[in-house]
């Protein structure tokens, strides 16, 4: 009982999950600014902000529902941390694991998504409004090929467990080439799911002020940068456990620094794609995920099926 | 008690987010704050990143003499920031009316309608002197 509260709220829980979000921050903003021949912020920027915003007074639309305004960013940030608990991070088993939990932790994932659409709707203010309905819109644009690629690989696995997946994997250490294609388009999708880059269309600050966020401020907002952090590690923790299965059966040290090199590599490359990369329009966005993601998804399952008949027998 | 008010400021001194807004001033102070926030002086080394949303912002930056229609409008803006919240007036408009001083139609200045934390004289003030006067702003935070 203790060791389960210990790993859900230190380690590898809550405390480790908000400390390694800030550090990929920081990372994201950093190479963001030297992108564009910049300093940066320093080391502790995330922890200042959040402090300072934590500190601040929460105010609360007349016309907003107060207590679906208050409760969004609670239940983004509980959904997104339960997420983490069922994925193998440096060994071949997760801290929880059942059969079929890789549809609970893609659920779980579209959770947050949902109350920024909710958060944003709530809210009541025109900008809010149109921030929720595009991050609706782009929602339906990303999952549907995010959700075949990691399915695709589960499809070779023959198995709708991540801590299985990972265990075949680590038994054929070769067939991880077989997904490179699937783990460009989750990167892409990845994109989408957490706002940024070229897909941060749902908070345009040029054209929407803050999107869902407009009306949150105080400590509402802290928590919903914080989930945002979160969702980072726990997305590239996700692509990792299912496209990157390296150094799964060494030591747990040895083991744990791989999974931080494996997430930092994830995070840099999201970086570097939103730096170089400017916002889409919301049809562009929709255009792109339907006309090309979701065909290169559907080859990535044809691919996966061709192996697991010619090479699996 | 002191500790915990202690981490506060200092989150407080070292996440600065800014709020522009334009009283009626003549655009040469707007283009002298966005240049301020362009990479060439880099704002973000201090944490200062500009926010669209006043539920957002800590600091107002004004700029230009209010004139009687923006008067409102400014306190609106100011009421939706959440407590604690700075206002900046930038330029020699926004300090005391510069040349439009007296004119029939504007208040003479950012502080006859809100309490100002930082005053920034210049025609148009320029980059270094809004950062200059960013820091000193912050550094009084910290004594206080």
């Amino acid at each position: 009982m203790g060791q389960a509260i210990y790993n859900i709220l230190v380690f590898p829980g809550l405390f480790f999950l908000i400390l390694f979000g800030w550090a990929a921050e920081f990372i994201d903003r950093k190479i963001y600014a030297r992108g564009q021949k910049r300093v940066g912020p320093p080391w502790y920027q995330p922890v200042a902000d959040f402090i300072k915003l934590a500190a601040k007074e929460d105010i609360v639309p007349e016309e907003a529902s107060a207590t679906s305004f208050k409760l969004m960013p609670l239940i983004a940030m509980a959904s997104a941390v339960t997420a983490f608990f069922y994925i193998p991070l440096w060994t071949t088993e997760a801290l929880f694991s059942f059969y079929g939990d890789i549809i609970v932790v893609m659920y779980l994932l579209t959770i947050p998504t949902l109350t920024f659409f909710l958060g944003g709707w709530y809210s009541r203010s025109l900008y809010s409004t149109i921030g929720a309905m595009r991050t609706l819109t782009q929602l339906f644009a990303y999952e549907v090929p995010l959700f075949v690629v990691i399915l695709a690989s589960a499809l070779l696995a023959n198995t709708w467990s991540l801590s299985e997946i990972t265990k075949f994997y680590a038994l054929h250490p070769h067939l991880w080439i077989f997904n490179l294609l699937g783990f460009g388009i989750g990167i892409i999708a990845l994109l989408g799911k957490l706002e940024k880059g070229p897909f941060d269309i749902p908070e345009a600050e040029t054209e929407i002020v803050a999107g869902s966020f407009t009306e949150y401020g105080g400590r509402l907002l802290a928590f919903f940068r914080l989930t945002l952090d979160i969702e980072v590690i726990v997305g590239a923790s996700l692509l990792a456990a299912v496209f990157l299965p390296f150094g799964l059966n060494l030591t747990p040290a040895i083991g744990f620094v791989i999974y931080i090199i494996k997430v930092l590599f994830i995070v840099i490359l999201l970086a570097v794609l939103r730096t170089i990369l400017a916002r889409f329009r919301i049809d562009q966005m929709l255009d792109f995920c339907w006309r090309y993601l979701a065909p290169l998804a559907f080859i990535q399952i044809l691919i996966n099926l061709l192996v697991k008949g010619l090479l699996l027998r | 008690m002191g500790l915990i008010k202690k981490i506060v400021t200092w989150g407080r001194t070292k996440s600065p987010w800014v709020l522009h807004f334009n009283t009626g001033a003549c655009n040469a102070c707007d283009i002298e704050i966005i240049a301020a926030l362009t990479p060439r002086y880099d704002l973000e080394r201090f944490g200062v990143l500009l926010k669209g949303s006043p539920r957002h912002a800590d600091v107002l930056l004004c700029s230009g003499p209010v004139t009687r229609q923006i008067g409102d409008r400014l306190k609106r803006i100011y009421d939706q920031m959440p407590e604690p919240k700075f206002v900046v007036a930038v330029g020699t408009c926004a300090c005391s009316g510069g040349v439009f001083k007296g004119c029939y139609n504007i208040e003479s200045g950012i502080d006859q309608v809100l309490p100002v934390a930082a005053y920034i004289p210049g025609c148009p003030a320029s980059p270094k002197a809004i950062i200059d006067a960013v820091v000193k702003l912050l550094k009084s935070l910290e004594e206080s």
